[in-house]
């Protein structure tokens, strides 16, 4: 909070003292307030340094996808106005807003043109949920959802869904999870059960998509509701956390990312871990994109290079923020002490990420999961 | 020529711009959002109402009996502050109230549901002060964050505008009615219910059915305090458009919540007519 106001602060003495020539790189950003903070607090600095005169303005839209979809439809309305340029140059969007962006013309082909286009080799940068963004996006970060526990209550905690389900029969209410409403990790805490007990994720992922591979899913839904008995349901993202760090809840699905950061706020008991359960549970990267009439196309590009060069996604994404980095990790490592390194990896090895990190599925999959959920679990 | 075709024209312009507001702001958003509730990917047609029906009829149940049994409780305990404030002797008890009461108007809904997300929690404040007394062990308390925080919120935020209403039709009664049936020998609650009471009857309706216009309306506390299932309509409308990017389905729910709005809107006019021929 301090930081959020002196970096207000800090923005407004920038507008004030700025030339009048300067120009301006708007930023819009989904996700939540740390997303704004990071562009504001950490980025914008540095870009404006070797950039004299430009200043960088961050604009949040809101946290999952709704911001996605509030980006979408701004630039959506001005492409049906036939603007000339549109008011953004950057943003940043969730994976499942990448495939409607590309196919509705909404943002330009630029990964090509900038050097730090190749240091990603990672299938998220090429497709996103199963639509093809090759050259249009650039990774920002990838986030994992992973499951919290608290080994004082958990002396030995299940290592996969199938054990899970049967520990939370014998500690009813221990497992707690925000359902599909409160925010994503819920949602993909629901779609690492479908991958465990409905259908091979790489066929979910993939595709295409076929209506009658989602009767195959009644089972897992079936197992599902059973097992919601024995769950408490949290009040969102932060609300698991909150239940973990008050001792209401023992375990439950988390973002990796919050749970660190959470964690070294000292908003959370040190003692807490991770651990990601066969057979895997998802997560997403954010990404960067320039919208197809961007004012200023070349300070984007510029920009985005900066924003993914592995000294950047180093320091800030991976020690100030605790992402796991956008472009491949071993182009981040050489910029990175151990400590840090070590920090990151030490619940949820690299191996571990590797074969369980899964993506969620694609678009018409995961539409019909959650509507799935709504029907047969909720109902 | 009798001068009373521009007179006309004025009170035109007069009222164009608030017209114009009305019709750009509510009617035209409205007949879309009607439009968008029928239109399908084939044409117009009942597919989202029959969704609307198959996913969230627990869900409108759920809103509409938290809604009424908000209302109820709202109205019980505004006529018990109320009735407290015009009828209580004790001038220094009445004088807290007075200054308490009104508190939890200047709360937003989304603060209230901040608040009492970690006020209710199963290890919440609440249940530490309660713990900490000695009446309970801390192993059997119980979390409120489910309906039973929504219909907390909802009350503890209404309950005060309710109350202002009450009072101040109450403090506008002639005193003569009361005091010939306290002379009588009424009794306080007495008074309170065949003599104050119906005679404000109509206050209460109208301030009611707007407490409900404005809990219907409310995304922040359900969301905050109870997200899982079954909800309430608005987080089910927000999650139509954020998760699956789909008006329709959310336009539909917003007839529902319309047509709840609607049923008490008629209730309110009636009363208010009445009141007005009266």
């Amino acid at each position: 909070m301090r930081n959020w106001i002196l970096g207000t602060a800090a923005a407004a003495l920038v507008i004030s003292a700025a030339p009048a020539v300067a120009e301006d790189l708007t930023v819009i950003t989904a996700g939540d307030q740390n997303m704004v903070d990071y562009v504001n607090n950490y980025l914008a600095p540095i870009f404006e340094e070797s950039h004299p005169g430009v200043h960088v303005r961050a604009v949040g839209t809101g946290p999952g996808d709704a911001g996605s979809q509030k980006i979408i439809e701004r630039l959506e309305a001005q492409k049906k106005a036939g603007k000339e340029t549109w008011d953004s140059d950057v943003i940043v969007v969730h994976q499942k807003a990448a495939g409607g962006l590309v196919e509705g013309d909404l943002i330009a082909r630029y990964r090509d043109d900038i050097d730090t286009g190749k240091l990603v080799t990672r299938a998220n940068a090429d497709k996103a949920l199963g639509a093809d963004v090759k050259g249009y996006v650039m990774p920002m970060f990838n986030s994992q959802t992973a499951l919290a526990y608290n080994p004082d209550l958990v002396k030995t905690p299940p290592q996969s869904y199938a054990e899970l389900a049967a520990w939370a029969k014998t500690h009813p209410k221990q497992f707690g999870y925000n359902g599909i409403k409160g925010g994503m990790s819920g949602v993909s805490f629901v779609v690492g059960w479908v991958y465990a007990f409905g259908q091979d994720a790489a066929m979910l992922e993939n595709g295409p998509f076929e209506k009658s591979e989602m009767d195959k899913q009644a089972d897992a839904f079936k197992k599902l509701k059973d097992f919601n008995q024995y769950v408490s349901f949290t009040p969102g993202n932060a609300g698991t956390l909150d239940m973990l760090s008050r001792g209401e809840i023992a375990m439950g699905p988390v973002w990796v990312d919050m749970f660190y950061s959470w964690q070294a706020n000292g908003q959370l008991p040190p003692n807490l871990k991770l651990l990601l359960p066969k057979p895997g549970m998802p997560g997403q990267p954010m990404y960067y994109a320039i919208p197809a009439k961007a004012p200023h196309a070349d300070l984007a590009r510029a920009f985005i290079e900066l924003a993914t060069s592995p000294k950047i996604q180093a320091e800030g994404i991976v020690k100030k923020f605790n992402w796991y980095p956008g472009i491949d990790a071993d182009n981040v490592k050489p910029e990175l002490d151990d400590a840090t390194w070590q920090k990151l990896f030490t619940d949820i090895t690299p191996e571990e990420l590797a074969s369980r990190g899964n993506a969620f599925p694609i678009k018409a999959y995961f539409d019909g999961i959650l509507e799935t959920y709504e029907r047969t679990v909720n109902n | 020529m009798p001068p009373k075709a521009p007179r006309n024209f004025l009170g035109l312009v007069l009222i164009a711009p608030a017209l114009a507001v009305v019709v750009l702001l509510f009617l035209i958003p409205l007949c879309e959002a009607v439009l968008g509730a029928f239109r399908t990917d084939a044409g117009f047609g009942l597919e989202n109402v029959s969704k609307t029906y198959a996913l969230y009829s627990r869900d409108i149940a759920f809103t509409f009996v938290i809604i009424a049994l908000s209302a109820l409780l709202i109205a019980l305990i505004s006529v018990l502050f109320s009735g407290y404030l015009t009828l209580g002797t004790n001038a220094r008890a009445v004088a807290l109230l007075r200054w308490l009461y009104r508190w939890p108007l200047f709360v937003p809904f989304i603060v209230v549901g901040q608040i009492l997300r970690t006020f209710l929690a199963k290890n919440g404040l609440m249940n530490n002060l309660i713990v900490s007394t000695g009446a309970v062990s801390p192993m059997d308390t119980i979390g409120f964050l489910d309906w039973r925080g929504v219909v907390i919120a909802f009350v503890w935020k209404q309950v005060p505008f309710v109350t202002l209403l009450l009072a101040g039709a109450m403090a506008s009664l002639d005193r003569g009615t009361i005091e010939a049936a306290r002379n009588l020998g009424a009794s306080r609650i007495r008074l309170l219910l065949e003599i104050v009471l119906p005679q404000v009857a109509s206050t209460l309706m109208v301030a009611l059915t707007l407490s409900v216009v404005t809990m219907m309306s409310v995304l922040s506390v359900p969301l905050m305090l109870n997200p899982h299932s079954p909800t309430m309509i608005t987080v089910n409308m927000a999650f139509r458009i954020n998760a699956y990017g789909d008006y329709g389905v959310a336009n539909v729910l917003g007839l529902v919540s319309f047509a709840i709005t609607g049923l008490v809107a008629w209730i309110y006019l009636r009363a208010t007519l009445k009141e007005n021929i009266r």
